[in-house]
């Protein structure tokens, strides 16, 4: 075997290939900034614990905004390796003019940012592009004994940027090895598919580019792409034979979280010391979960199966540090101390809602949490967090399909959603204009569901944090000064409370006798999505949310109201928005009373503009003034 | 004898009642029940104590080596403080040697049920990484750790690079209490002290004697009736003297950021201990760069610096060719910058020495800072310039304070024209002679001259950037507005809109500026000069836009500049510590004329401003004349200074105030009757 390597030729891609420019398809150079040549990945299975893919990228960059492919990085570790790996570069013409070796690739740790320490790592490369376009062409083949991630394909693999050829193949040695794919998003694609004992195929040419749209749906929502499977799987050194979830389950159990949770007796005894008297599983669960929140923090070690397996919960209760699984699993233990079960949960977390893929189970997701059973429903945790409520998730795993690890093998379940009004905002204010245009005033804010999770770690900051969060949160009130702070937060009933007090000068402007300001000083909302031309993908609203807002503003004494904005109430698929306008003469005082509804869900594309122009009415009736004028003496 | 006794008594008890103990593992009850730090309520940790020592020891087979020994008490308040309690430590390798760290000793100290409980950081939870060829980094997190803990640890990293002393930080991003440093070189090293940021540090200095011992082996070979031969032990020793310094600290606040500010590491307290030469006993005196004047020299000496002026030939051919119509100087010069512009493409590696060297580079069309400047300056120099290196440190790298050659980061060059410098960069697309990118603007850097003298030079921009915007809008009866814009952005600003724009596709473009200006719609778009460096950029289209105006009741309120008034002071903090720094001097022109809509008069336009900053370092010009049915608009902020000192915030705050409140004041028109 080893002999064969050393007789291929350093390079073999090309020699039949023209990479010149001139020879892309016009329709493939419209609204691009590179052109995928050729991206072709071969994969051989050889055994369940054994998968060797080469991959051959060839895209001509356009642009500038394409030189992410100048950018070469594979990353490997201890059960991977790298082979043959090697970059060419070729100008318009299609002639080569730079070649990269290996040796050439600077060896990096694959930090990630957030962890203490990684044993990834990864070889990199950066060329620099001397004119434009130019070609760059990556070919390497990946040895790895991990068949657990089987490398999913992309036939797109970024926005803006077409594609000539996508080639995918995949051998084995027997149908025993053959692994199952799953298709996404395939019909608009020219695709030619073979499927038989020894391979399955899938080519597809003259793909053209799509766009980032805001409000859209995620790039792998809309994107052509396979999944793959292996039901005989190995990862690290494990051993799995999945069909479904709940083998899924079922071996994680067995072999990354069998005997995680053991505890010292010492341990045992305290918690249970924690729940002396207390019988209801949820309470004693609330217990538990403030235990952990005030006595761990998130430290994340990722080393070989780490990246799976949890710490135990031993060496958890010892350091009172540990990542998502080895904190979920240290509350686990905790609570199975104390006769309460709870299940080990895995999802993808993120603002984006990301279901794992029902009926297609294999390993998915990138946290874990823990699923508390209670009268016939879930009470969930994230164990990370030294703040979040009992029971309450906030947006990072909210509203998502979770692989549920019972002792019954795992489940996938939908975990807790926040709907439209349970997402809320109640602002309540008080203020006053002065004749020299400053405004006072004081006003209290209480937020539920996702706008509370938006919220209510501002009260775990520090002081000129704080501060600064309110200049920019009322950025439409110059020369803000904030007098006074109160936070009330009610984590049994997730109600978060701010009552804040301000005063900033010259908040209304002056035109000779008159002074106008806007009414809306606390809640102005001006977001308008952006404009588009020609409008391709549906309208996505993730989350809903209703604000209502009631002031009232004292106005100043030597002034007399001269206009109001009209009441106004707009009402569509979207949502509502009205407001409306009082002033009591007698006292000088306006009434203003808002309510903005927003409702989460899923349009066409048609419908974008119609949304657009909603907001712009908001905006626009956000920003309205009053008119007051001097009363002459 | 009464008296005097009850004496001795009080100053024991007072005595007692302050102690701390600060030595390892003596962390009071006090230090843990500490719930907020009183002289900074906002800290959420703090540094009880702190002592660094640095000291030399001697090695029989390698010679001196500099130990660091470490001690830190971290107090943690809140969770906000956790952050602290993650240490890390790189270590240099390099010419075969490498830095070690050892002797880690750390433990977590926390108060339950009034009992001290301690918790020891493991061996197996301290990581050691590979960053890079130069650097690995020792981490560790500290165990069972609280709101409240108290975390102690130590180490000790040792250096076989026993001339150089890495810059000491006295002060931290959270408060530190007290904290001691000492610093004790033998005679033989000699180190010159800098002083970084505003908090004052003077050392205590003492001496101390020090002995090293030698054994020497000798071999005799004998005489005589004796053959053979005999080897002897000989011990021998010789004394010399430690320099100490002792710098005692208490209360350094921390070292807070704010907006506008260069590089915050510009401003935080350290101490930098320079070498200036090494003298061993009977050995002569090897000296090491000790002003920038040698620094720049020995910097200048180096195969990759001035070597790569000398060569010549690789160009040779190109640059004929290139000046054969080129008669004066500043053709020439304008012709071999272009040239290199075009040609070299940078490949984002910074650095004052050349990466792959002038020629590959120049084979390749690509290349580093020094491998493009350094192939300018030789092509100047080969056509008959005065051309020479000028090295500088980037906004990143830091004002460079003490003189070592890490002070330096970057290269670029400056050629004599009628008695004047002017200063170059080839490594950007858009950069011009005299204006370079503005990164590289950063105070001052170093004129090398080919004999290796070397004299400082400011590298601040006076020239003012302007840009300036014509609008003719109408105003239409329900507060929409049309129109046509044209602005002019010049040097700066037209160097910033290319670098941003110049790879962006028009329809991105146009896109994110509509997006970027409240839902403005664009029609026949043109612009000029994009490409065309030396000339201001200069964009003009019609427009429309929306609701620009308050049309309330029977009047019609509006802002005079549009969307284009300044409505937001970016000077919020109520006082500031460190200079303000807006780059380069800069002014902003609106030259507006709106005509109203038919049946509309004008009942009232904010009155004239004028305004300006001391010492003429920024005026505020407004203005407003109405006629018939238009209304005229000037405009004019001008900031004549690239840098402010914190001084002068008050004045810049209060300045921008005005502005934003002279802008947002309305126009009123009314509908005649």
């Amino acid at each position: 075997m080893r002999l064969l390597y050393l007789l291929i030729p350093f390079f073999s891609i090309s020699q039949d290939l023209d990479f010149s420019i001139k020879s892309i398809d016009e329709k493939l150079l419209n609204d691009t900034n590179a052109v995928v040549r050729l991206d072709e990945m071969k994969i051989n299975i050889l055994a369940s614990d054994r998968l060797a893919y080469t991959i051959c990228k060839v895209v001509t960059v356009l642009n500038k905004k394409a030189d992410e492919n100048s950018i070469t990085s594979v990353s490997y570790d201890k059960e991977t390796k790298i082979r043959d790996l090697g970059v060419f570069v070729y100008n318009a013409e299609g002639g080569e003019i730079e070649k990269i070796k290996k040796k050439e690739f600077k060896d990096y740790s694959a930090a990630d940012g957030f962890s203490l320490y990684t044993d990834n790592r990864m070889l990199y490369h950066k060329y620099t592009p001397i004119t434009y376009p130019y070609t760059i062409a990556v070919k390497y083949t990946i040895e790895t004994t991990d068949t657990a991630f089987f490398p999913p394909w992309y036939f797109i693999p970024n926005y803006l940027t077409s594609i000539e050829k996508s080639y995918l193949e995949i051998r084995y040695q027997d149908l025993d090895l053959k692994p199952d794919v799953k298709e996404f998003n395939l019909d608009n694609l020219l695709l030619e598919k073979s499927d038989d004992a020894n391979s399955i195929i899938y080519k597809a040419k003259n793909i053209l580019p799509i766009r980032f749209e805001t409000l859209g749906p995620s790039f792998r929502d809309i994107v052509p792409r396979l999944a793959f499977r292996m039901k005989k799987f190995n990862l690290k050194g494990e051993e799995a034979h999945v069909e479904d979830w709940r083998d899924m389950g079922f071996w994680m159990n067995e072999a990354l979280l069998k005997n995680r949770e053991i505890l010292e007796p010492e341990t045992i005894k305290q918690v249970k010391e924690l729940v002396v008297g207390v019988d209801d599983n949820l309470e004693k669960a609330r217990i538990v979960y403030k235990y952990v929140q005030e006595n761990t923090r998130y430290i994340s070690v990722q080393i070989g199966i780490g990246g799976w397996k949890p710490i135990s919960a031993i060496e958890v209760d010892k350091v009172k540090y540990g990542d998502c699984k080895g904190l979920s699993n240290y509350t686990y233990a905790l609570l199975k101390a104390v006769d309460v079960p709870s299940y080990y949960t895995i999802i993808s977390a993120g603002k984006r809602k990301v279901d794992l893929d029902k009926d297609f189970s294999r390993l998915q997701g990138n946290h874990a949490i823990l699923a508390i059973p209670y009268k016939d429903d879930y009470y969930w945790i994230d164990c990370t967090s030294q703040i979040h409520p009992f029971g309450f998730l906030g947006d990072f795993t909210d509203d998502r399909l979770a692989l549920v690890v019972t002792p019954e093998g795992g489940k996938l379940v939908k975990t807790v959603a926040y709907l439209n009004e349970e997402n809320y905002q109640k602002t309540s204010a008080k203020y006053s204009i002065e004749e020299n245009g400053s405004i006072y005033g004081e006003v209290k804010m209480q937020t539920g569901g996702i706008q509370y999770d938006n919220r209510f770690s501002i009260e775990t900051k520090s002081k000129e944090d704080i501060t600064t969060y309110y200049k920019d949160y009322w950025d439409n009130i110059n020369n803000l000064q904030i007098e006074n702070i109160e936070f009330s937060n009610d984590t049994q009933e997730v109600m978060f409370e701010e009552n804040i007090s301000i005063k900033a000068t010259d908040y209304a402007s002056k035109s000779g006798n008159r002074m106008l300001f806007e009414i809306n000083a606390f809640n102005n909302n001006s977001f308008v999505p952006d404009r588009y031309r020609n409008r391709k993908m549906p309208l996505e609203i993730q989350r809903g949310y209703l604000d209502k807002d009631e002031f009232k503003v004292q106005l100043p004494k030597d002034y007399k109201l001269e206009a109001l904005p009209q009441t106004i109430k707009i009402e569509n698929e979207f949502g509502q928005y009205s407001a409306s306008y009082e002033h009591d003469a007698s006292t000088n005082i306006i009434f203003y009373s808002r309510e903005l509804f927003i409702k989460s869900g899923r349009y066409s594309k048609e419908k974008y503009s119609n949304y657009r122009s909603f907001r712009k009415s908001i905006a626009k009736n956000d920003n309205a003034k009053v008119v007051l004028i001097e009363e002459s003496k | 004898m009464i008296k005097k006794s009850c004496y001795v008594l009080i100053l024991l008890f007072i005595y007692n009642v302050n102690a701390q103990d600060y030595k390892f593992g003596k962390v009071s009850k006090e230090e843990l029940k500490e719930k907020i730090y009183t002289k900074d309520s906002s800290a959420s940790a703090s540094v009880l104590y702190r002592d660094v020592d640095v000291s030399y020891r001697y090695i029989q087979s390698s010679g001196f080596e500099v130990i660091k020994e470490v001690f830190e008490r971290v107090k943690i308040y809140n969770k906000e403080g956790f952050d602290y309690a993650t240490i890390s430590e790189k270590l240099y390798q390099g010419n075969g040697d490498s830095e070690s760290f050892s002797s880690l000793k750390a433990y977590t100290y926390n108060l339950e049920e009034g009992e001290i409980i301690k918790t020891k950081l493991k061996n197996s939870d301290i990581f050691k990484e590979e960053l890079s060829k130069y650097y690995d980094e020792e981490k560790f997190t500290m165990p069972n750790l609280k709101e409240g803990s108290v975390i102690e640890y130590q180490y000790k990293v040792t250096s076989p690079f026993s001339y150089s002393i890495d810059e000491i930080e006295m002060q931290y991003d959270i408060p530190i209490k007290k904290q001691k440093v000492k610093v004790s070189i033998p005679e033989y090293y000699s180190f010159k002290t800098n002083m970084k940021g505003y908090l004052s540090m003077i050392p205590k200095k003492t001496t101390k004697s020090g002995k090293i011992n030698f054994s020497t082996k000798n071999r005799s070979s004998g005489s005589g009736l004796r053959s053979g031969s005999q080897t002897t032990f000989s011990n021998s020793s010789i004394d010399y003297i430690t320099n100490i310094h002792t710098y005692d600290m208490q209360d350094m606040p921390a070292l807070k950021d704010e907006p506008y500010t260069n590089n915050i590491d510009n401003y935080r307290a350290s101490i930098n201990y320079e070498i200036q030469f090494v003298k061993f006993p009977n050995n002569p005196t090897k000296s090491y760069a000790t002003t920038w004047e040698s620094v720049a020299k020995t910097i200048y000496e180096s195969t990759n610096f001035g070597n790569q002026i000398g060569y010549r030939k690789y160009f040779k051919k190109d640059l004929e060719q290139l000046l054969l119509d080129k008669n004066t100087d500043e053709e020439k010069i304008t012709a071999i910058f272009s040239f290199v512009q075009d040609r070299m493409n940078f490949n984002s590696y910074i650095g004052k020495y050349t990466d792959e060297g002038v020629k590959e580079a120049y084979k390749k069309q690509s290349g580093s800072v020094a491998d493009i400047n350094l192939m300018l300056i030789a092509m100047l120099k080969e056509a008959g310039l005065k051309a020479n290196p000028v090295l500088v440190s980037t906004r990143d790298n830091g004002v460079p304070l003490f003189p070592t050659r890490e002070g330096y980061n970057y290269v670029i060059a400056s050629v004599e024209l009628n008695g004047q410098n002017i200063l170059m960069d080839a490594c950007n697309k858009y950069t011009e002679p005299n204006l370079l990118p503005t990164s590289a603007l950063n105070w001052s850097g170093r004129i090398i001259k080919e004999d290796g003298s070397s004299e400082s030079i400011p590298i601040v921009p006076e020239k003012l950037s302007k840009k300036e915007t014509f609008l003719n809008v109408n105003l239409l009866e329900n507060g929409d507005i049309s129109g046509k814009q044209r602005e002019r952005y010049m040097f700066y600003n037209a160097y910033l809109f290319r670098n941003k724009n110049n790879s962006v596709s028009e329809d991105d473009y146009l896109d994110k500026k509509e997006n970027n200006n409240g839902g403005l719609e664009i029609s026949n778009y043109n612009v000029k000069n994009k490409k065309v460096l030396g000339k201001p950029i200069v964009e003009s289209f019609d427009f429309e836009l929306e609701s620009q105006a308050d049309v309330i009741g029977d009047k019609i309120y509006m802002s005079p500049l549009l969307f284009h008034a300044e409505d937001e002071n970016p000077f919020k903090l109520e006082k500031r510590n460190y200079p303000v720094d807006f780059v380069f001097p800069r002014s902003n022109r609106y030259v507006i004329n709106i005509t109203i809509p038919e049946g509309y008069k004008i009942s009232y336009i904010p009155g004239t401003m004028n305004i300006a900053l001391p010492d003429k370092m920024g005026r505020f010009t407004y203005q407003l004349v109405a006629k018939n049915n238009q209304i005229h608009v000037l405009s004019d902020v001008k900031i004549n200074r690239a840098i402010f000192p914190a001084t002068d915030y008050f004045a810049l705050k209060e300045f921008y105030k005005n502005i934003v409140e002279k802008q947002t004041e309305q126009i009123v028109l009314s509908k005649i009757k």
